[in-house]
C-alpha cells in the first residue's frame, strides 16, 4: 500500500526527516512512536503533501504510484486521510456541509456524480452513530468551539465518511479522556479491514491498548531507529525514550 | 463613446463578465446634459402632473448648488454630469397583457439573466416588476396583488394613478436636498418601483424588481418608494445585473421605505453590476441613497450582497423614530480587482426602546479597497436603546485593503452599545485541512468565504441566497493563485 | 485680533529672544509658515469632528510667560511622588524652576530643552531627533514647533537606565488680566537597550485660565523600553492639547498610560509609528469626567513593518454634562504582515446629559494580520450592584466599586506602586467616595 524509501524532508533547508524507510501493507496497523521533535508529525504532513515541507530526497509511493508532485487534494482523492493533531476551525461551515463538499469533490475526481442527498443523509446517520456523535453537533461550525475530544471524534467521523485506503492518525489520543479514547479507538477498529491500512502516530502507549498495532516503529531525529511488534511499545513505556536515545548513541 | 458590435463580440468571447451581453433595442434617448429644460422635458415625457415637475425643479435647483461628496474612501474620475443623457426609454412602450407581446429580444435578455417571467416565478412566489433602462415594461401578478389591495407598479404609474400617496410620502425620508446624488436623482429620476401595502395586509409573495443598465451613456436614476401601512408586512427583493461595457456608468438611485406603526419591511438586494475588467477599466459607479423610517413598533431590515460596481457608495439606513422600533442591516460586500466599496449603514435611534443590529462582512481580494462606514446615533430621548454591531473583514492577497470607520454617538445613559470588528485572512492551515479532505483550493476558498458570510446569507430569502452564494464564488474566481 | 493673527504677529517678538542662527530656528520659521496657511483646526475636519476650539480662539491669551514666579514647595508638594525618589523637571508658568527641580547629567541627561538647544554638546542629538517625528502638517503641532523653546529634554544613552523615574511637572498660576498660553516642547530619546520611566503632569494652581499646547517626541531605539504616564487632573479653567509622537525601532516597547480626570477641554493626540520589527506599542487610558468637561482621545498606530503588536485599552466613565471622544486609528501597511493589533474601548454613561462619541477605525492593507477592535457603551450591571448592596455596601460605594473594577485592568499595568495608589485615590475622589480600593 505505502512504500517510503530513504525519505528526506524539511522546512527552509532545515532537515527534519533524515532518511525514512517504511512499508505498510493493506490490512496492517503500524504505530510510529518517538519523543517530541523526532519528526512524527512532519512525516504525517509530508505523506499528506503539505507544501510547507520540501522533500529533498527519496520517494513516497501509494499503491505503486509515486506521490511526488501530487497536491494534497489529489492524495486525498487517492485515499490518503490525515487525522490532524490540531484540527482547524472553519467558522460558518457546518460539519455536514463540509463533509458533503469533501465527498462530492472526491467523487468528482473519480468521475462520479454527486452523492444523492438521501444516501448522504443515511451515511451521515450511520457513521455518526458509530462515533456516538449527536446530530446537533453536525450542524455546528467545523471545529469551532469544539472540545478537544469533540475535535478528535469529528476527525474519525470524517475518516469514516471518506473511507480512506490509508489513514494516518496524528496524536489522535492527545487531549482525550478515557471514554472519548475508547469511542475513537472503537470507531477506528470498526473501520479497519483487509483493504485498508492505518498508521497511528503517538507519544504514549495508551492508545495502542485499544488500537493494537502489527508493527511499532520508533522515530528519533528523523530516522526510524527501531522497529518491532507491539511489545516494543510496552518496553518503551517502561524504559522511556532515553533508552532509545542511549541505544542509538551506542 | 461609441460602442460597436465588434467590440461587444470581443467582450463576449472573453466571457469575463457572466452577464455581459447587450440588448439591441431601438431606444429613444435624450441629448446629453442637464438643465431646467431637460428636467421639465423628462417630466413632460412622462406626462407628469405639475406638482411633480415642480418637485423635480426644486431638486434640480438645490443640486446645482451642491458639491460632490469627497469624504468616502474611494478614488475615481468624477463623472461629467453634462456628458450624460438623462432619459432613455425602450421604444416598445405599449402595455402587455401577455408575454407574447413583449419584444422577444428583451425576453431573451431576461432569460440570460435567469429571470423567468412565467409560471415558475408564481410557484416560487415572486412577482417581478422589470425595469429595463428606466421604463417599466412588464409587471406580472398584479392581479393577485390587487385582490389584497396591494399596489405594486412603476413609480411613473403611481404618480398618475396614486398621486395622493406619492405626494404624501415621496421625499419624506430622503429629502430632495439630502445629498448630492439624492438631489440629482430627485431631479431626473426616470422610473422605479412603487409599492403600497394596506393596513393589516401581509404581502403573500416576495416582491421583486430587476434593474438593468443597458443603453450606452445613459445614467440610471431609479426611484423606489415602499410604504407599509399599519400592521402590514412586505418582503422586497432587488436584484441587479448590468451588461459589460468600457465606459463608466453612473447609477444614482434613491430608495425610501416607510414602515408605519407595527409594520415590517424586509428589503433584500443582490447587486452585481459590471465591476470593470481586470485592469480596472470600466464598471458602474453606484451612488445610492437608501433609507427607511420606522414608526412605532415597526421594523425595517436591509440585507445586501454587493459584488459588483467599480465604485460603491451606499449606506442603507434606518431612522428609528417610533418607540420600540427595530432596524437591521446585514451586508456582504465583496471587492476584487480594482473595485472600491465604501458601504455601511446609519442607525438613528430617536424613539424609546429602539433596537438595531448591524452585521457587516467585507471581503477584499485583488487590488480592491473595501470600507465599512457606519453610524450608530443614540439621541438624548432614546431611552433604553440597544445596538449590536459586528464588522468582519476578510483579506485575500496582500494588495487589497480593508477599512472600518464606525462612528458611535451616544447621548443617553441608558443606551447599550456593543461594537466588534475583526480583520483576518484565510489561513493556510484552513486551506490545507480542506485539501487533505479532497477539496481543492478554489473550492476551499468558496467554502470558507461562504462560512464567513453565513450570518448574512441566512437572512436572504431562499432563492436569493442560492443566487448570492453563486455570485460570491464568481466574484472571487481566480483571486487566489 | 483673533488668536491666530496674534500668534503670527508675536512670532517676530519671539525671535528676539531666541538664537536665530541655530538650525532649529529654520524649523521654527518653516513651522510658523505652515501654521499660518492652515490655521486652527475646525469641526469640518474629520479629526476635529467632535471637538471645537472656537471658544478658545476667542480668548485673550498672553503668549509669553512671565519671567519670575516663585512657589513654595509646600504649595505643590502634593503633586509630587514621595515614596520613590524621582528626577524632577518643574516649570512654573512655562519657566523652569531650578528650586523645585532635580536634574542630572550623570551618565544620562535629564534636563531642559532650552539647555539642549543652546549647548553645543547636545547639537548632535538635536540635529538627529528634534522635530523628526512630530507632524509637519498638523497645525497645532506646527504652532508648538514654531514657538518651541522650553520643555523637558531626556537623553538615555545605549544600555543605560536612570536610577529613578522622571517627573515632568508644569504648574500654572496665570494672571488675572489675560489667559495664559503655554507651549512646552519635550524631547525624549532612549538609545539601544535603554530604559526609562516618565510621569508627566500639567497642573493649574489658580482660577486663571490657561491653555497648554504641548508636543512630546519620543524615540525608542532597538530593544529600549519606555514607560510613560500622563496624569491629567487639572482644574476647570485649564485646557490641554497634548500631542505625542513616538518613533519605535526593532523590539522596543513603549507603553503610555493616560489618566484623564480633569480640565475643561483635553485633547490627546497619541501617534505611534512602528519603524522596525517585533515592536510592542501599548496605550491605555482611564477617563472619568463630570461637569462640562470634554476629553478627546485620538490614537494612531501606524504598523509599518512585519511582526509587530499594538494594544489599546481605553475605559471611560462620563457623568454630568461631560463629553468623551475616542478615535482610535490603526493602519497596517502592505509589508506589515503578521501584525497583531488590538483595540478596546469601553464606556459607561452615568448621566442623562453626558455624551460619548467613539470611532474606532481600522485601515488594513496587509492580509496576514490579526486586528480587532471592540467598543461598548453601557451602564453598570444592575445585578452586580444589587449583589453588593445586599452585602451591606451602600449604593454609591457599590457603584464606585463597580466602576473601579471596570477601569481596573488599565491600572493593573501601572508599574510604579505609589502612582498606582495615587491614581486609585484620584478615581475614588472623582467618583465621590472614600474607599481605599486596595482590595
Amino acid at each position: 500500500m505505502l512504500k517510503i524509501k530513504n525519505l528526506h524532508a524539511g522546512v527552509e533547508g532545515n532537515e527534519i526527516l533524515n532518511g525514512i524507510d517504511l512499508e505498510v501493507k493493506a490490512g496492517e496497523v503500524h504505530a510510529i512512536m518517538g519523543p517530541n521533535g523526532s519528526g512524527k508529525s512532519t512525516l504525517a504532513a509530508v505523506i499528506a503533501g503539505k507544501e510547507e515541507f520540501e522533500v529533498t530526497e527519496g520517494t513516497i509511493e501509494l499503491e505503486g504510484e509515486d506521490l511526488d508532485e501530487t497536491s494534497p487534494e489529489e492524495r486525498a482523492h487517492k485515499g490518503v486521510f490525515l487525522s490532524f493533531q490540531y484540527p482547524v476551525e472553519i467558522p460558518g461551515v457546518s460539519v455536514t456541509n463540509f463533509m458533503k463538499t469533501a465527498i462530492n469533490e472526491s467523487r468528482k475526481a473519480r468521475g462520479l456524480e454527486d452523492m444523492p442527498a438521501n444516501i448522504m443523509l443515511k451515511l451521515i446517520r450511520e457513521k455518526s452513530e458509530l462515533l456516538e456523535i449527536d446530530r446537533k453537533f453536525l450542524s455546528r461550525s467545523l471545529n469551532e468551539g469544539f472540545s478537544g475530544g469533540e475535535k478528535k471524534r469529528n476527525e474519525i467521523f470524517q475518516m469514516a465518511m471518506l473511507e480512506p485506503k490509508l489513514a494516518i492518525l496524528d496524536e489522535t489520543d492527545s487531549g482525550l479522556d478515557i471514554d472519548a479514547l475508547r469511542i475513537v479507538a472503537n470507531g477506528v477498529n470498526k473501520l479497519k479491514s483487509q483493504e485498508n491500512a492505518v498508521i497511528v502516530i503517538t507519544h504514549y502507549q495508551r492508545l495502542l491498548d485499544y488500537i493494537v498495532p502489527d508493527f511499532v516503529h520508533v522515530l528519533h531525529e528523523g530516522k526510524i531507529v527501531k522497529s518491532g511488534t507491539k511489545d516494543l511499545a510496552l518496553e518503551l513505556e517502561e524504559k522511556g525514550y532515553d533508552w532509545i536515545k542511549n541505544e542509538t548513541l551506542v | 463613446m461609441a460602442y460597436t458590435e465588434e467590440e461587444l463580440k470581443k467582450e463576449l468571447e472573453t466571457k469575463e463578465y457572466e452577464y455581459g451581453f447587450y440588448t439591441d433595442i431601438a431606444s429613444e434617448t435624450f441629448p446629453k446634459g442637464l438643465s431646467e429644460e431637460i428636467v421639465i422635458a423628462i417630466s413632460q415625457k412622462k406626462e407628469e402632473p405639475a406638482w411633480m415637475t415642480n418637485w423635480r425643479l426644486e431638486a434640480y435647483r438645490s443640486w446645482v448648488q451642491m458639491k460632490e461628496p469627497e469624504w468616502a474612501n474611494v478614488k475615481y474620475k468624477k463623472p461629467d454630469f453634462q456628458d450624460i443623457s438623462y432619459y432613455s426609454a425602450p421604444n416598445s412602450k405599449a402595455k402587455y397583457e401577455s408575454l407574447d407581446e413583449v419584444d422577444p429580444e428583451l425576453l431573451e435578455t431576461f432569460k440570460k439573466l435567469g429571470i423567468s417571467i412565467d409560471e415558475q416565478k408564481k410557484l416560487a412566489g415572486v412577482a417581478v416588476d422589470i425595469v429595463m433602462d428606466s421604463v417599466s415594461v412588464a409587471t406580472t401578478f398584479k392581479k393577485t396583488l390587487a385582490e389584497k389591495g396591494i399596489i405594486f407598479c412603476s413609480i411613473s404609474e403611481a404618480i398618475k394613478e396614486h398621486p395622493e400617496l406619492v405626494q404624501k410620502y415621496l421625499g419624506t425620508v430622503v429629502p430632495q436636498k439630502d445629498n448630492f446624488y439624492a438631489a440629482l436623482n430627485s431631479a431626473v429620476f426616470s422610473d422605479g418601483s412603487f409599492c403600497y401595502i394596506p393596513k393589516g395586509v401581509r404581502c403573500p409573495m416576495e416582491l421583486s424588481t430587476y434593474f438593468r443598465i443597458n443603453q450606452a451613456g445613459t445614467g440610471q436614476f431609479e426611484r423606489t418608494l415602499v410604504i407599509a401601512d399599519k400592521d402590514s408586512y412586505v418582503s422586497y427583493l432587488e436584484g441587479c445585473t448590468a451588461p459589460s461595457r468600457d465606459e463608466n456608468q453612473l447609477h444614482a438611485a434613491v430608495v425610501e421605505l416607510i414602515a408605519l406603526d407595527e409594520a415590517e419591511i424586509k428589503y433584500s438586494t443582490v447587486q452585481n453590476w459590471f465591476p470593470g475588467d481586470k485592469e480596472g477599466k470600466g464598471g458602474v459607479y453606484n451612488f445610492v441613497t437608501k433609507r427607511g423610517l420606522c414608526e412605532k413598533n415597526a421594523k425595517i431590515s436591509w440585507t445586501q450582497v454587493e459584488t459588483g460596481s467599480a465604485i460603491t457608495w451606499k449606506y442603507p439606513s434606518c431612522i428609528l423614530k417610533g418607540d420600540n422600533s427595530i432596524g437591521e442591516f446585514y451586508s456582504i460586500a465583496v471587492t476584487n480587482n480594482y473595485q472600491q466599496a465604501d458601504t455601511g449603514t446609519k442607525m438613528v435611534h430617536l424613539g424609546k426602546n429602539t433596537r438595531s443590529t448591524i452585521i457587516s462582512k467585507g471581503i477584499s481580494a485583488g487590488k480592491s479597497q473595501n470600507s465599512y462606514r457606519g453610524l450608530v446615533q443614540i439621541n438624548g430621548r432614546a431611552k433604553n436603546a440597544r445596538n449590536f454591531s459586528q464588522c468582519d473583514s476578510l483579506l485575500m492577497g496582500n494588495e487589497c485593503g480593508a477599512h472600518t470607520f464606525p462612528y458611535i454617538e451616544v447621548k443617553n445613559k441608558t443606551a447599550q452599545i456593543e461594537h466588534e470588528a475583526t480583520t483576518s485572512k484565510i489561513g493556510e492551515d484552513q486551506i490545507f485541512y480542506c485539501n487533505q479532505r479532497g477539496i481543492d483550493t478554489e473550492k476551499a476558498i468558496a467554502l470558507i468565504v461562504n462560512g464567513f458570510s453565513k450570518e448574512v446569507l441566512n437572512k436572504l430569502p431562499m432563492e436569493f441566497a442560492v443566487e448570492a452564494q453563486k455570485l460570491l464564488e464568481i466574484s472571487l474566481e481566480g483571486s487566489v493563485g | 485680533m483673533d488668536l491666530k493673527d496674534k500668534l503670527i504677529s508675536s512670532f517676530l517678538a519671539f525671535e528676539n529672544n531666541v538664537d536665530v542662527d541655530h538650525p532649529v530656528h529654520d524649523i521654527r520659521s518653516e513651522a510658523i509658515k505652515n501654521f499660518e496657511s492652515k490655521g486652527f483646526p475646525n469641526r469640518k475636519q474629520e479629526a476635529w469632528k467632535y471637538t471645537s476650539l472656537n471658544s478658545l480662539q476667542k480668548t485673550n491669551f498672553s503668549i509669553f510667560p512671565k519671567e519670575v514666579n516663585a512657589l513654595e514647595y509646600k504649595e505643590v508638594k502634593k503633586y509630587f511622588l514621595h515614596e520613590v525618589d524621582t528626577f524632577k523637571i518643574v516649570f512654573i508658568d512655562g519657566v523652569y524652576s531650578s528650586f523645585l527641580s532635580e536634574t542630572t547629567h550623570d551618565g544620562v541627561d535629564i534636563c531642559l530643552m532650552s539647555a539642549a538647544l543652546s549647548k553645543p554638546v547636545y547639537k548632535k542629538v538635536i540635529d538627529e531627533y528634534f522635530n523628526k517625528i512630530a507632524s509637519k502638517e498638523e497645525s497645532l503641532t506646527t504652532l508648538n514647533t514654531a514657538f518651541s523653546k522650553e520643555g523637558a529634554f531626556i537623553f538615555i544613552p545605549k544600555g543605560k537606565m536612570p536610577i529613578k523615574p522622571v517627573e515632568i511637572l508644569h504648574f500654572t498660576t496665570g494672571t488675572t488680566e489675560a489667559s495664559l498660553l503655554l507651549q512646552p516642547r519635550n524631547l525624549i530619546v532612549a538609545e539601544e537597550k535603554a530604559e526609562l520611566q516618565v510621569i508627566e503632569r500639567h497642573q493649574s494652581l489658580t482660577k486663571n485660565e490657561v491653555l497648554t499646547n504641548c508636543v512630546t517626541e519620543i524615540f525608542a531605539a532597538k530593544n529600549s523600553i519606555v514607560d510613560y504616564y500622563k496624569v491629567q487632573n487639572d482644574l476647570d479653567n485649564a485646557s490641554l492639547i497634548d500631542n505625542t509622537y513616538i518613533d519605535q525601532k526593532d523590539s522596543s516597547v513603549v507603553k503610555i498610560h493616560t489618566f484623564s480626570f480633569g480640565g475643561k477641554l483635553t485633547r490627546n493626540n497619541l501617534n505611534f509609528y512602528q519603524n522596525g520589527e517585533r515592536i510592542d506599542s501599548t496605550m491605555k487610558g482611564v477617563t472619568i469626567l463630570g461637569k462640562k468637561q470634554h476629553v478627546d482621545h485620538h490614537t494612531l498606530v501606524h504598523h509599518k513593518e512585519p511582526n509587530c503588536e499594538s494594544h489599546q485599552d481605553y475605559k471611560g466613565i462620563y457623568g454630568d454634562k461631560s463629553t468623551g471622544v475616542f478615535n482610535g486609528k490603526i493602519i497596517v501597511d502592505k509589508v506589515a504582515q503578521k501584525t497583531n493589533a488590538f483595540q478596546q474601548n469601553n464606556n459607561i454613561l452615568i448621566s442623562d446629559k453626558a455624551t460619548i462619541n467613539t470611532k474606532p477605525q481600522l485601515e488594513i492593507f496587509a492580509d496576514d494580520v490579526k486586528c480587532s477592535h471592540g467598543c461598548t457603551i453601557g451602564q453598570l450591571d444592575e445585578e452586580a450592584l444589587f449583589y453588593l448592596q445586599s452585602r451591606g455596601i451602600p449604593k454609591k460605594e457599590a457603584a464606585a466599586l463597580l466602576m473601579y473594577a471596570f477601569a481596573n485592568n488599565v491600572l493593573e499595568s501601572v508599574r510604579i506602586p505609589e502612582l498606582k495608589r495615587r491614581i486609585n485615590t484620584l478615581i475614588a475622589k472623582k467618583l465621590g467616595v472614600e474607599l481605599g480600593f486596595n482590595l
